[in-house]
């Protein structure tokens, strides 16, 4: 099947953010300003566990320009409701950790806030936060996630465990049979560390309460503005219909902005109980220690193979730290780490176990591809088995990925996998990295003593669109003058919908896209909508907006019809015109349209209602499939551990590209969080729970200069929704660190080494080098 | 991250300088180009009362060579020198050294004096005033006075520089004859201080013989202070030509300590390796007549 490029749709037109974005003329939550505005900062704790003795904060209210100083006695019998996100309400997500507003009584991570300053400005709130005074009783933290389960000391008592949740499949005597009965079975742990989001952007709040009103206006850097309108309803008991919810210009997310965190639930409780407006803008320290980590994971893994090196039978026993406070609850994200764990392979069974716990440390929340450990354990152990079965890599993936011709495929877990590619992403990676001839090169480069590795990260990545994820909104208005204005429930936050989405209604509707305007992120404006997480904007908005663009298209020909005195079918809309087809002469523009549709309301066909309005739902399949893969080159120094990143290719099969431009610029986001990732972003906490990474200089991002030119190539296998869009915003970084990461196993498998642990700091490098050659392994 | 409260000035003169440092002693900073000193006090990792910029004081940034030595202001920016002709000739090493220092944004505003007397144990200028045997000219009410290189340096982010006294250039040797020159240095990324690194000079016999009649080593990034590994300097003036024993011995003088970033066992190890790394180009370099 092929997918042939629309007028629109399928072009890389220019982004119509960019103008405003790139002459540094965005409007972002600290633009906002208005009249009576106090500034926030937080006092947060500065020790990982410990009972608070006293708070005294006597010094601080006495400062010049301090305007309220709230601790947990002001502000936390404010709470009207769970501070919760709207999907974790009911609890069916999991068990969710004691939240509260301001820490009372006890403190369970650095970065718990205590109290909130309130002042004339961000600088006096902060003079005022060093002069309050807390006394700790210091207890012992729960650190290492690994020991939180045996540990006889309670991030939380009041739960009773440091288990947050477990789930497992139940014996399997089939599946012990096909390990026993496998000719090898390779087993390994796999840890991968602890990083953050990283918004260009921190997390911000402007919330204003206007008592005499008693309504709440609310500007927040947020990736979906209807969930905040929820939360912060049910936060303060106010009917929906007494809150608004602006985003503005949101300098990215990676999932930290889906849901409302804390700290901005705070502010608006704050802003509620003093009846006066208040920002607070995070500062990147707080933002690297107290708004949430993610990726904390281990698992032990095995892959069972016959005499072929044929997957038999896989299991995996994960486990995942949520930290103190996740955002929503926590075990949601290891049920999909071990059910997706086989991947775009065929493997009859498998067996899982996965478990998450609390500890002392940031919670837990999303971050770009949240199960994506699935695609790092199996892609890494992939590359083990070949190594011991001496098998190269990319064949032993050959002999075992999902063909096309067995598609629909249902993997041990039930998920049934279709239209999708892994074999063809495979195969087109390889021959743009020039596989074979690297391994030529390679082995060249060998005899010179110089360690030349290469990486494959295989992946199918999906779109969840079951329940409220599964249901998108498009409002469209056509002007009386004939301008397109488009009403979307999402919360772009770099994903480029402004331009998207303009291209599917200018394609569908028959206009200009330069005639379409997206409006989104505001809840008096947009209809009800699910904000952009997920991977889901492209496929799923994309259709709720082809759908409504259809609608209106539909009753403009209808209406131009009657004016035209000529059968509807006879017409076509195209560029704004709605002419006789063959009969160019015969014509009206949009515009005569619509200002028929509002202002000669006679002249309509008989019975229509009037208007050239719609606002209209899609409801998207249970689930989607892009797939990818990843292949990266790199050399090691191995005198100084240093990894230089040769070539990086991706293959990517999103379905149709509603923006190929955009798709790269996706894809390219993604693979530089993955390089940074595996190379560079560690969160690390001392034994005490002190954080030890809290600014740039130690949280080490990937610049320009670590990153190599990624080269691109697209399958496009059609999807199940009216435009064959599938979702493809976490892919990259969900492909990139397993690529990387065997990429330099591979480099230095010569020298006897085998990697179990991310990062791969040069220091790490020359450890494992050293283990190695201390204890050989037995190859 | 906003700074605590503090008194901003801003002199003219060097003069009103050291007048301003000499009245509020150890509550007074200067600020040059703020590149370390801003973010510190952002973090509020460091307080002072007053701010004492000297980015507006005359006669700081001047780059003059004379009589065998190359006189740096102290307020010359990083990029300046990194162009600047005069020091390509007479002082290459520094000159090397500096691509090395963060980014170039960085350098548009760090200064070469900022950066010595921030002292940080893993930049580049410290250890290269080390292994050139470079002076520091320093004022303060009571009048000038000059510190060499080995007595600045006190220990991480300490120097000799007593309150009131400000620093306001660095004097380098111009080393002449067959000298080869050579920085190597491991850092995570573009651009990040050092996990360590070597700054080298060597100097041959004038006899015409591959014989190594001066060697300037400074490592930077394995110790609370660069470090001038004078026993690597001995051996290679005395005739030791294996360069990975040149490199062992420097480390003996090297104190490395562990960072999230790396092991002190991975300075050390590396270390070794980047002093032979940089010797050996350093060597070819003089034998092939000379920078």
């Amino acid at each position: 099947m092929t997918v042939t490029a629309g007028r629109f749709v399928g072009q890389s037109v220019k982004r119509k953010e960019d103008p405003r974005l790139v002459t540094g003329h965005g409007t972002y939550v600290d633009d906002i300003t208005v009249p009576g505005l106090l500034h926030a900062a937080f006092l947060r704790s500065d020790v990982a566990r410990a009972r608070i003795t006293s708070i005294d904060t006597g010094a601080a209210a006495a400062l010049e320009g301090v305007h309220a100083i709230l601790t947990a006695t002001d502000l936390n019998d404010h709470v009207r409701g769970p501070m919760l996100p709207t999907l974790f309400v009911d609890g069916a997500q999991g068990p969710s950790a004691p939240i509260k507003p301001l820490a009372a009584g006890d403190v369970r991570f650095v970065g718990d806030p205590i109290a909130l300053v309130v002042a004339e400005s961000r600088a006096v709130a902060e003079d005022a936060c060093d002069l309050i005074e807390v006394g700790y009783d210091i207890l012992e933290p729960v650190v290492d996630f690994e020991q939180a389960a045996s540990s006889t000391e309670l991030v939380h008592a009041e739960l009773g465990s440091n288990v947050g949740s477990t789930m497992a499949l139940p014996p399997d005597e089939s599946l012990d049979a096909a390990f026993a009965d496998a000719d090898r079975v390779v087993a390994a742990t796999f840890h991968q560390h602890r990083h953050t989001n990283v918004p260009m952007e921190t997390r911000g709040i402007v919330a204003a309460f206007d008592r005499y009103r008693d309504e709440l206006r609310v500007w927040m850097s947020s990736q979906n503005p209807h969930e905040v309108r929820l939360c912060c309803a049910r936060i303060l008991g106010l009917p929906e219909n007494k809150v608004r919810v602006t985003q503005s210009d949101v300098g990215g997310g990676f999932g930290q902005k889906y849901f409302m965190p804390h700290d901005e639930m705070v502010i608006v409780l704050a802003s509620h109980l003093l009846g006066r407006p208040i920002k607070w803008i995070e500062d990147r320290r707080e933002n690297l220690v107290a708004s949430n980590h993610a990726r904390a994971d281990k698992a032990d893994v095995q892959l069972a193979v016959d005499a072929d090196g044929r997957f038999v039978a896989a299991r995996i026993d994960h486990l995942e730290d949520s930290g103190a406070y996740p955002m929503g609850g926590t075990g949601g994200t290891g049920a999909f780490v071990a059910m997706l764990f086989t991947g775009p392979y065929r493997v009859p069974k498998l067996g899982w176990s996965t478990t998450a716990v609390w500890t002392n440390t940031c919670g837990r929340g999303a971050y770009r591809g949240p199960w994506m450990f699935e695609t790092v354990a199996r892609e890494s152990l992939v590359d083990v088995v070949a190594r011991e079965i001496g098998v190269d890599p990319l064949e032993l993936r050959r002999r075992n990925v999902i063909q096309r011709e067995e598609l629909p495929y249902a993997s041990p877990s039930g998920i049934v996998f279709d239209n999708v590619s892994p074999a063809e992403t495979l195969e087109q990676a390889a021959t743009l990295i020039g596989y074979d001839e690297f391994r030529r090169e390679q082995a060249a480069a060998r005899d010179e003593g110089r360690y030349l590795g290469i990486g494959l990260g295989l992946y199918i990545e999906p779109q969840a669109g079951m329940g409220p994820l599964g249901v998108e909104a498009a409002g469209l208005r056509v002007e009386p003058n004939g301008t397109v204005n488009v009403f979307l429930g999402s919360g772009s936050h770099g994903q480029s919908l402004e331009t998207t989405m303009a291209q599917v209604v200018a394609e569908h509707l028959g206009v200009d896209v330069d005639a379409v305007v997206v409006h989104q992120g505001d809840t008096d404006i947009a209809p009800f909508g699910g904000g952009t997480g997920g991977s889901r904007s492209g496929p799923f908005l994309s259709s709720a907006a082809r759908q409504a663009a259809r609608q209106i298209r539909d009753k403009a020909i209808q209406i131009a019809a009657h004016m035209l005195e000529a059968a509807p079918e006879d017409l076509d809309l195209d560029g704004g015109v709605v002419a006789v087809v063959g009969t160019p002469t015969r014509s009206v523009t949009l515009a005569d349209v619509a200002k028929t549709a509002y202002l000669g309301s006679d002249a309509l066909p008989p019975g229509m209602e009037p208007g050239l309005e719609v606002v209209t739902r899609y409801k998207a399949p249970t689930v989607t499939f892009s797939n990818a893969c990843h292949a990266c080159t790199c050399e090691v120094d191995v005198e100084t551990g240093r990894i230089r990143l040769l070539r990086y290719v991706v293959s990517e099969d999103c379905g149709a590209m509603i923006n190929p431009m955009v798709v790269e610029g996706q894809i390219a986001g993604g693979v530089a969080q993955g390089i940074g990732g595996v190379l560079y972003e560690h969160v690390v906490y001392d034994e005490a729970g002190n954080p030890l990474t809290a600014t740039f200089m130690d949280y080490l991002l990937p610049t320009a200069a670590e990153v190599p030119t990624i080269e691109y190539g697209h399958i496009e296998t059609p999807g199940i929704t009216p435009g064959s869009h599938k979702g493809m915003g976490e892919g990259g970084a969900i492909g990139a660190p397993p690529a990387v990461f065997n990429a330099v196993a591979d480099a230095l498998a010569p020298l006897g080494v085998r990697l179990t642990r991310q990062p791969l700091t040069p220091s790490a490098i020359l450890d494992a080098i050293d283990a190695a050659q201390r204890s050989p392994v037995q190859r | 991250m906003k700074p605590a409260p503090f008194q901003y000035h801003r002199p003219a003169t060097v003069a009103e300088t050291v007048d301003l440092l000499g009245a509020h002693g150890d509550e007074a900073k200067p600020l040059a180009g703020g590149q370390s000193l801003i973010p510190m006090l952002a973090l509020r990792l460091a307080r002072f009362e007053h701010l004492v910029d000297v980015n507006f004081v005359e006669g700081l940034a001047a780059i003059a060579r004379d009589d065998g030595w190359l006189r740096i202001g102290a307020m010359t920016r990083q990029a300046a020198l990194e162009r600047d002709a005069t020091v390509a000739s007479a002082a290459p090493l520094l000159s090397r050294a500096t691509p090395l220092i963060g980014h170039f944004q960085i350098r548009n505003r760090g200064t070469v004096g900022g950066s010595l007397a921030h002292a940080d144990p893993a930049s580049e200028y410290p250890a290269v005033a080390v292994a050139l045997g470079a002076e520091l000219e320093v004022s303060s009410k009571a009048g000038p006075r000059t510190v060499a290189a080995d007595d600045f340096f006190v220990g991480t982010w300490t120097t000799a520089l007593a309150d009131g006294e400000l620093l306001t250039a660095v004097r380098v040797p111009v080393w002449s004859g067959r000298c080869g020159f050579a920085v190597e240095e491991m850092a995570r990324r573009l651009g990040d201080f050092a996990l360590c690194g070597a700054a080298v000079a060597v100097r041959l016999s004038d006899d015409g013989s591959d014989a190594v009649a001066a060697a300037g080593i400074g490592l930077f990034g394995v110790g609370p202070t660069p470090i001038h590994a004078q026993q690597a300097e001995s051996a290679l003036v005395a005739g030791e030509r294996d360069l990975a024993e040149i490199g062992r011995l420097a480390m003996a003088d090297s104190e490395p300590s562990d960072d999230v970033h790396a092991t002190a066992r991975y300075r050390s190890s590396v270390g070794a390796h980047l002093v032979a790394r940089a010797l050996e180009p350093a060597l070819a370099e003089a034998k092939g007549g000379g920078a």
